[in-house]
C-alpha cells in the first residue's frame, strides 16, 4: 500500500472517531449542565479542543454547541473535522468501500447545508446532536459490514483506537482536575458518574457495581476493563492487535512499535489500583499519554521513513 | 396524465439541425422512445427526477472544483435528463471515421518523431511542426510499444446543418469527461427504469475493463503494476481520476508517491518500494518531469522521461502527442489520412483558415462577424474570439495580438451546432450540443465505446459547451 494512502486511512478514522467523541461529550454535558451548571461548565470542554492561540469561551449551551459544530475558524469543530475526514476519504476512494465514501460524503453535505445552523437554533439540541451521531454510527456499521479485512481496514483501525485512547485519557484528565477541586464526596460521585456517561460505560458500571460510585471501581473500569470497548486497555489491546496484523502481512516493518505497545498493554493490565493511587492517577494518565504520543510518532516514522527512502 | 405542455414551446433554430425534429417538424423515429415516455409523465414527476439527479451527483461526490478568488467551489456538472439519441447507422459512420482518423494520427506522430517522411514529401511544412509548442524534441527517435502513441482519445464532433458530423478537435493529450459518460448512464438507469434494456441501448459500462486491458497489455510483465497519476485532490478532474482508478482496481498515485531509481519507476509503499510498469497519467507533458520540462513542477517525477526512453516504464498517452492535436496541425489531418492510409476521410474537418497566410488573414478580417478565432494551443474554450458577439474594440484588440504572432491563431466559420431537446424550466427547449466519443487504442486495434459525452450549451443561443463556462451534459444513447 502507498505510504500516503496508509497515512490518509489512519487520519480518516482518527477524525471520525474524534468527531464521535466530541458529539458524545456535547450531548452529555448539555444534560448535565442543565442540572448543575457550576459542576458541569462548558469552558473546560471548549478549552480542551481549542487551538492554543484561541481563548474563545462561552457558558451558553446553544452558543457552545454552535461553536463546537459549525465554527470554521476552530480547527476541531465538527465541520472542520468532517471536511478533513472527507478529504482523506476522497483521496483513498479506491481503498475504502463505496458505502464508506458515500457515508462520509453525505455527512459532509449534511453539515454544510446552509439551513442546518438554523435547525440547531430552533429545534431540540439533543435531537440535533443525535442526527450528527447517526452518521458516526453508520460509519462504524459500514466499516464492519463492507470493508474487507486487509491492510486498509487495519490502518483505519489503528487510527480509530489511537484516537480513542487519546480522547479517553484527555477527558479523564479534565475530570480529575475538577474532582481535585472538591472534597465533597457526593460531588465527586457526580463527576465519576459523568465521566462514565461520557464514555458510554454507565450502564455496564451499574450492572457490575450497582449504583455505588467508588473511585477504585471507576478507574478499574475506565482503564482496565477487558470487555468495555471504551476502556484504555481495550483500545490498546485492539491497537496492538491491528499493528501485529500489519506486521504479519508485511505492511509494517517490525520496529520498536510492537515493543512500545506490548509494554503499555502490560503496564495497564498489571498495575493495581493501589499502585495507581500511590503514584497518583494524574501521573498514571500522563504516563499513558506520553506512551501513546511515542507510539503515534513511531507510526508516523513508519510511513514517513519509507516515503523518504 | 398526458404531458403535452412539455412540447408546447419547442421552437427550432433557423438553419440548424435538430436532433429530435426533422425540418418538417416531425419527430425523428429514434426519439420515439423518449417521447412516448415523456408524454406519459407529468411535469411534477419530471421535476422530481431532475431534483433526484442533482442529489445523486452531489452525494456520490461527482463534482468538479472551480477556482475563483483563490477559493474553490465544488460544483456539479449540470445534467440534462433528456438523452441524446443516435441511430445505429449514424454511429457506424462515427465509429469508422474516428478509427480512420486515429490510425492516421498515430502514424503521423510516429513519423514526426522518427523519419518525418510527411515533411520530406512536402505534405506538411517543417516550420509548422517545429514551432508547435507541443512538439517534444525529447521524443525524437524514441520507440514506443506497438507504435501506439495515442491510447486514449476524446474526439469532439459537432453536427452541422447538413446533418453531417464534423471533427472539431481531436483531443489526443489527456482528454477528460469519460467518468461523466459512465455516471450519466448510471443516472439514466435510475430515472428511466426499464427503458434502456427495452430499447436495446448499447451499454457503456465496459469502458474501464477495456481501458485496463489496453494499459496492462503495454507491459511485458506477467502481472504489471498499472497506476493512474493524478495532479492531486485539487485538480478539477480529480473525481474522474479516482473513479477510473477505482473502477479499474488500480492505484491512484500523485507525483510525490513515485520516484525513479536506476532508471526504473517505483512507488513508495508501507512495504518499501514497488516497481511501476504502466502509468496512465493525467498530468500534462510540461509537468511530467522537472528534469526535462518545467523545473518547478511538483506534479511529476524527476527522471521519469529517462526511464521511459529506456523502455522501463510506459507512459499513457505518450509524451509529445500534443503535436497532433494542435489547431494548426488539425488543418492537415485529411491530408494525413490520404498520405498514410490512401483513403478519403470519412469524417469531415471544419473549414479552417490559417492566419499566417496573408490571403486567409484578409478573408477572415473581412468576414470577422462570421468567424471564430482560436489560439492553436488553446483548450477549454478559453482565449477565443467569437466574431458575432464581440465588440469592435474587442475585435481590434484581438487582431492586434494575432498580428504579433499569426502562426499561433486559426479561424473557423461560426458553426451551426445541432440542437437537442433539453428540459428547461419544465419545458423542452432546443440547445446546442456536441459529442465526445472515447476511443481506446491498444495492441489489438481501436475500440470506441458506443455513445460518449454529449455536452450541451445550457444558455439559450450559446455555442460554448465547456463545463468551465456554463455547459452541461446529457447521456448519449446509441441504438443497437
Amino acid at each position: 500500500m502507498l505510504s500516503r494512502v496508509a497515512n490518509n486511512l489512519i487520519w480518516l478514522d482518527r477524525y471520525m472517531e474524534r468527531g464521535n467523541s466530541i458529539i458524545n461529550l456535547l450531548k452529555l454535558n448539555f444534560t448535565a449542565n442543565q442540572d448543575s451548571p457550576e459542576l458541569f461548565p462548558w469552558a473546560p470542554i471548549i478549552k480542551n479542543y481549542n487551538d492554543h492561540d484561541n481563548d474563545f469561551t462561552t457558558e451558553d449551551p446553544i452558543e457552545c454547541i454552535e461553536y463546537m459544530v459549525f465554527n470554521t475558524g476552530h480547527s476541531n469543530s465538527i465541520v472542520n473535522i468532517v471536511t478533513r475526514a472527507r478529504e482523506n476519504a476522497r483521496s483513498v476512494q479506491e481503498h475504502i468501500s463505496r458505502e464508506l465514501w458515500l457515508n462520509v460524503n453525505n455527512y459532509y453535505l449534511f453539515l454544510t447545508d446552509k439551513t442546518l445552523p438554523q435547525q440547531l437554533q430552533e429545534g431540540d439540541p439533543i435531537m440535533f446532536l443525535d442526527r450528527l451521531k447517526s452518521f458516526h454510527l453508520m460509519y462504524q456499521g459500514n466499516t464492519d459490514l463492507t470493508q474487507e479485512r486487509g491492510p486498509s481496514y487495519y490502518f483505519m483501525s489503528v487510527g480509530k483506537y489511537l484516537e480513542r485512547v487519546i480522547q479517553i485519557s484527555d477527558y479523564t484528565a479534565i475530570k480529575l482536575v475538577e474532582i481535585s477541586k472538591t472534597t465533597d464526596r457526593l460531588e465527586q460521585t457526580f463527576y465519576w458518574k459523568n465521566l462514565l456517561l461520557s464514555l458510554g460505560g454507565y450502564q455496564l458500571y451499574l450492572k457490575k457495581h450497582k449504583s455505588a460510585f467508588t473511585e477504585g471501581h471507576v478507574i478499574t473500569m475506565v482503564f482496565q476493563d477487558k470487555l468495555f470497548p471504551r476502556s484504555v486497555y481495550y483500545c490498546i489491546n485492539k491497537l496492538y492487535m491491528h499493528i501485529q496484523k500489519l506486521i504479519e502481512i508485511q505492511e509494517l516493518e517490525k520496529n520498536n512499535l510492537e515493543f512500545l505497545l506490548g509494554k503499555l498493554e502490560s503496564t495497564i493490565k498489571y498495575t493495581t489500583i493501589d499502585s495507581i493511587n500511590e503514584q497518583g492517577l494524574e501521573n498514571f494518565i500522563q504516563e499513558i499519554k506520553d506512551d501513546i504520543r511515542n507510539i503515534s510518532l513511531s507510526i508516523n516514522t513508519v510511513y514517513f521513513s519509507n516515503a523518504n527512502s | 396524465m398526458a404531458n403535452d405542455s412539455l412540447f408546447s414551446s419547442y421552437s427550432l433554430l433557423p438553419e440548424t439541425w435538430d436532433e429530435m425534429y426533422d425540418d418538417r417538424s416531425k419527430i425523428r423515429s429514434q426519439y420515439d422512445i423518449i417521447n412516448d415516455y415523456l408524454k406519459a409523465t407529468s411535469p411534477e414527476k419530471l421535476y422530481k427526477k431532475e431534483e433526484l439527479t442533482r442529489q445523486l451527483f452531489m452525494s456520490q461526490g461527482v463534482t468538479f472544483t472551480v477556482y475563483s478568488d483563490e477559493q474553490g467551489i465544488e460544483k456539479i456538472f449540470p445534467f440534462d435528463i433528456i438523452p441524446r439519441i443516435i441511430t445505429a447507422k449514424e454511429w457506424d459512420k462515427i465509429d469508422r471515421g474516428i478509427k480512420q482518423r486515429l490510425k492516421a494520427l498515430n502514424l503521423f506522430i510516429k513519423d514526426i518523431y522518427h523519419d518525418q517522411f510527411i515533411i520530406k514529401d512536402g505534405i506538411i511544412p517543417a516550420d509548422l511542426i517545429y514551432s508547435c509548442p507541443n512538439f517534444l524534441r525529447e521524443m525524437m527517435g524514441v520507440d514506443v510499444p506497438h507504435d501506439v502513441y495515442v491510447h486514449i482519445a476524446g474526439v469532439d464532433l459537432i453536427r452541422n446543418n447538413d446533418g453531417e458530423f464534423y471533427v472539431l478537435e481531436d483531443n489526443l493529450r489527456t482528454p477528460s469527461g469519460v467518468s461523466y459518460m459512465l455516471e450519466n448512464r448510471e443516472i439514466s438507469k435510475r430515472i428511466y427504469p426499464g427503458i434502456l434494456p427495452k430499447n436495446e441501448i448499447r451499454s457503456v459500462s465496459d469502458y474501464p475493463n477495456v481501458l485496463y486491458k489496453k494499459l496492462s497489455e503495454l507491459s511485458d510483465q506477467a502481472e504489471p503494476n498499472v497506476v493512474l497519476l493524478t495532479p492531486g485532490i485539487y485538480n478539477s478532474a480529480y473525481y474522474e481520476h479516482s473513479t477510473l482508478a477505482r473502477l479499474m482496481g488500480i492505484e491512484l498515485v500523485e507525483g510525490s508517491d513515485l520516484l525513479v531509481k536506476d532508471h526504473f519507476v517505483y512507488m513508495k509503499t508501507t512495504n518499501g518500494l514497488k516497481r511501476v510498469d504502466v502509468i496512465y497519467r493525467r498530468v500534462d507533458d510540461d509537468y511530467l518531469d522537472p528534469l526535462e520540462f518545467k523545473a518547478e513542477s511538483t506534479l511529476g517525477v524527476a527522471g521519469i522521461m529517462a526511464a521511459y526512453r529506456k523502455g522501463h516504464v510506459n507512459i499513457v498517452n505518450a509524451p509529445g502527442t500534443g503535436v497532433a492535436d494542435d489547431k494548426a496541425i488539425y488543418v492537415y489531418v485529411p491530408d494525413m489520412i490520404r498520405y498514410y492510409l490512401d483513403e478519403e476521410p470519412i469524417l469531415k474537418n471544419i473549414e479552417t483558415y490559417q492566419l499566417a497566410k496573408p490571403e486567409d488573414f484578409e478573408f477572415v478580417t473581412k468576414n470577422i462577424r462570421k468567424m471564430v478565432i482560436k489560439k492553436t494551443d488553446g483548450s477549454g474554450g478559453y482565449g477565443m474570439l467569437m466574431g458575432h458577439e464581440a465588440t469592435e474594440e474587442e475585435i481590434e484588440d484581438y487582431l492586434k495580438t494575432v498580428r504579433e504572432n499569426p502562426t499561433n491563431f486559426i479561424a473557423q466559420p461560426i458553426l451551426r451546432l445541432s440542437t437537442a431537446p433539453c428540459c428547461i424550466d419544465g419545458k423542452l427547449s432546443p440547445r446546442c450540443v456536441d459529442l465526445r466519443p472515447f476511443a481506446l487504442t491498444g495492441r489489438d486495434g481501436i475500440d470506441i465505446t458506443p455513445g460518449g459525452l454529449t455536452r450541451v450549451a445550457l444558455k439559450k443561443g450559446s455555442l460554448v459547451v465547456n463545463s468551465s463556462q456554463g455547459g452541461g451534459s446529457k447521456d448519449t444513447w446509441v441504438i443497437q
